[in-house]
């Protein structure tokens, strides 16, 4: 909590810098009033729409990946902190199937890809004119300035609309909904937690097989079968069980350990 | 997966981001149709200053596939990206 925190406030821009000219890892609308950077996902959007390849988006979510995975999900996103503090009120939480998590790839590919590059950024189905986050840290900001200083609201599209008014309503009842069925970034991140820097490293030797993990996993995750799994957005959660079987590694350390 | 493969596919992956970022913020530069004076003017942008222009909708690509830049030089940019 207090790492996502001090995260936040590097990506609320304290400074004032606006430094929109680079992106950073995490999904954090660049349209937001306090956004320090560009967000990746839109930034890869914008350029596919013209026709231009991402190199410093590309690069920086290889790198990132490469080295920490979805660990940033967990720990550094400001969208997923705002998604965990809501899962915070008690109310009922409901899990979902295994399958919804591959929406998120048909997400990257359809609406980041494949629509800004063949059709534009003026399709309905381009990223940015469906995303929450861009709804809620840029559209409503922008909606609230308006009606306070006097001038006609603008507001977003119908399905803009509709897709932040379920999110709304699906955060109170799912731990994580966009990340775990629609978020493109976590999508390419956990792409890389087979072959990240980190990773959770089981130890089966001290396994008890209590199966407390499973119940500490809030996302549905067996970490004894996969500590690694593509829908994990390492919380580290599981690593408190209590003999400790499950561990973060880093590929220096396990080396070393082999030594 | 073997812990020495995993290494080296975790440093070509962070080597190959490495080198697309530097390449991208340090020499990509593209050309762009932008407004003088109602005279047309072809600009080079480096990728620093793309990813600003895109971020608040100051790009536009043409049927001819030419990138436009939404507002004329020296006019004020647009605050917010239209989406």
């Amino acid at each position: 909590m207090w790492i996502q925190t001090a995260f936040l406030v590097v990506w609320l821009d304290p400074l004032g810098l606006r430094y929109h000219s680079m992106c950073s890892p995490v999904f954090h609308c660049y349209a937001c009033p306090l956004s320090t950077f560009a967000c990746p996902i839109g930034v890869i959007a914008q350029f596919g729409a013209l026709h231009l390849f991402p190199f410093v988006a590309i690069g920086l979510l290889i790198t990132i990946g490469a080295l920490f995975g979805t660990l940033i999900c967990g720990w550094v996103c400001p969208f997923g902190f705002l998604q965990d503090l809501v899962s915070k009120v008690p109310t009922p939480k409901y899990d979902l199937p295994k399958f919804t998590s591959y929406f998120r790839y048909i997400i990257l590919i359809v609406t980041v890809l494949a629509v800004p590059y063949f059709f534009g950024e003026e399709h309905f189905l381009f990223i940015c004119r469906i995303c929450p986050a861009g709804a809620i840290e840029a559209a409503v900001p922008t909606m609230i300035s308006q009606a306070t200083s006097g001038q006609p609201v603008v507001w977003p599209n119908a399905i803009k609309l509709g897709i932040l008014i379920l999110f709304l309503i699906a955060i109170f009842f799912i731990k994580r909904p966009w990340c775990r069925i629609l978020c493109p970034l976590g999508a390419i991140f956990s792409l890389f937690n087979r072959v990240s820097a980190f990773f959770l490293k089981f130890n089966i030797e001290k396994c008890t097989d209590c199966k407390r993990c499973h119940k500490l996993c809030e996302y549905g995750i067996e970490p004894e079968k996969s500590p690694n799994d593509l829908r994990c957005v390492r919380c580290l959660e599981c690593t408190n069980c209590g003999p400790k079987a499950l561990k973060l590694e880093n590929i220096f350390s396990s080396s070393k350990n082999k030594k | 997966m073997k812990k020495h493969i995993k290494t080296i596919f975790v440093c070509l992956f962070i080597l190959l981001g490495i080198a697309l970022l530097c390449y991208g913020s340090l020499f990509h530069s593209t050309d762009i149709l932008a407004q003088e004076d109602n005279i047309e003017i072809v600009m080079a942008k480096n990728e620093r200053e793309l990813i600003k222009l895109a971020s608040i909708g100051g790009l536009m690509r043409d049927e001819s596939g030419w990138i436009n830049q939404t507002f004329a030089v020296g006019e004020k940019p647009p605050e917010t990206c239209a989406t």
